[in-house]
């Protein structure tokens, strides 16, 4: 028997979430008419508002309300410092650190050739030109350390360099507090030939 | 499952992969024994997967996995070490050798000569030469492996070729001894040496390239190669 199409158009348009199949599509939908409408209404407006409101930072990538964002704007941070990270939960994650006060770039994602993604698809110019923008001393490369990662890392700092600033790299390694013992090899390994002096 | 379809101990290369599910990946895997296949990786997107630091692409590792489908579910990986990681424009590179495989080897066919040839070429990446013999006896050995029979030492005729002679390569023909100069030709001697896997004289080296890149992009006709695109835009910024 047919669903009514309201239900099927729902269960549709749930399966664009990442990870989302048929089965949790279903799930979810059922979930949300049966048990949380009310749920369900505060999500729908959520996101109608969220998409109506939100844009890109004209200084960072990064979602905003306004032109450019607070963070930005602040004169408490410093306009040096520029790190550049793939995804808004990066910055969320250098922000927990407490030991950054710079300014930062969203890539919003990251070199991958095999997927056709390269420096137009993550529009690369618009980077250059905010690292240029005079003030910025120093930029910090805190890509992942993937392979694509790593990619986007060493033609960033080779661009970066061409355009005379000082580029640096996040250090890799054992974990703090960790045991050699419980480190994978390939972490281990790569934090060999990286050693420093001590 | 049988016990039969447990297979272990695999060398294997990582070529690509694709998200699956909330948690998991499906690899595209190059091994050495069982070829080009699909490996359901279950959890490996998970926070504090162990996985998260074992599958990584041109790392050498050894896998297991079970089932008898198209798409094989992964029992075990190792990372076995041994190759450094790719940096800058040899991982460039390293990512065009994969879309090759990914875009030319049939799957499930084992071809464990062209699986050395690769290692071979990715350990060359992995030590910076972006320019080693390795990539052109990869890219011969994937174009004899996927059946394309061009024979580097006759002449479209059979006749055997010289090396003082200059030959142009024409597609759907082969190569034809060639006295004037136009368009892009190569010495016998270049072709004799690829035919004798023999990269030590420097044109061989620069002629070579050319003509292994027609004959590439001669078989992947209209399949535009997207890590050359992103490559010849990052080159241009
Ligand atoms: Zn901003």
């Amino acid at each position: 028997m047919a669903l009514p199409s309201s239900l099927e158009e729902l269960i549709e348009a749930l399966r664009c979430l990442p990870g989302v199949g048929p089965k949790s599509a279903q799930r979810m939908a059922y979930h949300l008419l049966q048990h949380n409408p009310r749920g369900a209404t505060r999500l729908s407006q959520a996101l109608a508002t969220a998409l109506d409101t939100l844009r890109r930072c004209e200084r960072c990538n990064n979602f905003t309300e306004s032109e450019v964002c607070s963070r930005c704007q602040s004169s408490k941070r410093d306009a040096t410092q520029l790190c550049i990270v793939e995804m808004p939960i990066d910055l969320n994650t250098m922000e927990q650190t407490h030991a950054y006060n710079g300014l930062y770039y969203v890539l919003m994602g990251r070199l991958s050739p095999l997927d056709g993604i390269g420096p137009r698809e993550l529009a690369f110019e618009r980077l250059l030109s905010r690292a240029s923008d005079g003030l910025v001393k120093e930029v910090i490369l805190a890509t992942n350390f993937t392979n694509e990662g790593e990619a986007t890392a060493h033609y960033l700092s080779e661009m970066l360099h061409a355009r005379g600033i000082k580029v640096s790299r996040i250090a890799r390694g054992v974990p703090v507090g960790g045991e050699l013992e419980y480190t994978d090899a390939a972490t281990v390994a790569q934090a060999f030939i990286e050693r420093r002096d001590y | 499952m049988s016990a039969k379809q447990r297979i272990d101990g695999v060398a294997a290369f990582l070529l690509h992969s694709h998200p699956y599910s909330e948690t998991s990946l499906v690899l595209d895997v190059f091994s050495r024994e069982h070829g080009r296949l699909p490996i359901l990786a279950r959890g490996a997107r998970r926070p504090r997967s162990a996985l998260r630091g074992t599958l990584i692409g041109f790392q050498l590792l050894e896998l297991g996995w079970f089932g008898g489908g198209e798409v094989k579910t992964l029992a075990k990986a190792e990372w076995c070490g041994g190759i450094p990681l790719l940096k800058g424009r040899c991982l460039l590179l390293g990512y065009y050798l994969n879309e090759l495989l990914l875009k030319l080897l049939p799957r499930e066919d084992a071809h464990p000569t062209l699986f050395d040839s690769y290692a071979e070429a990715i350990g060359a990446l992995a030590n910076g030469a972006d320019d080693a013999p390795e990539l052109r006896r990869f890219e011969k050995a994937l174009l004899k492996e996927i059946g394309y029979g061009l024979s580097f030492g006759h002449d479209a005729d059979g006749a055997p070729v010289e090396a003082q002679q200059r030959y142009g390569y024409f597609i759907e023909r082969g190569l034809i001894a060639i006295d004037d100069a136009e368009g892009f030709t190569l010495s016998g001697k270049t072709l004799l040496d690829i035919d004798a896997d023999d990269y030590s004289d420097p044109r061989t080296l620069s002629e070579s390239k050319i003509l292994m890149r027609q004959l590439v992009s001669h078989q992947l006709g209209d399949k535009p190669l997207q890590s050359r695109r992103v490559f010849i835009d990052l080159h241009e910024l």
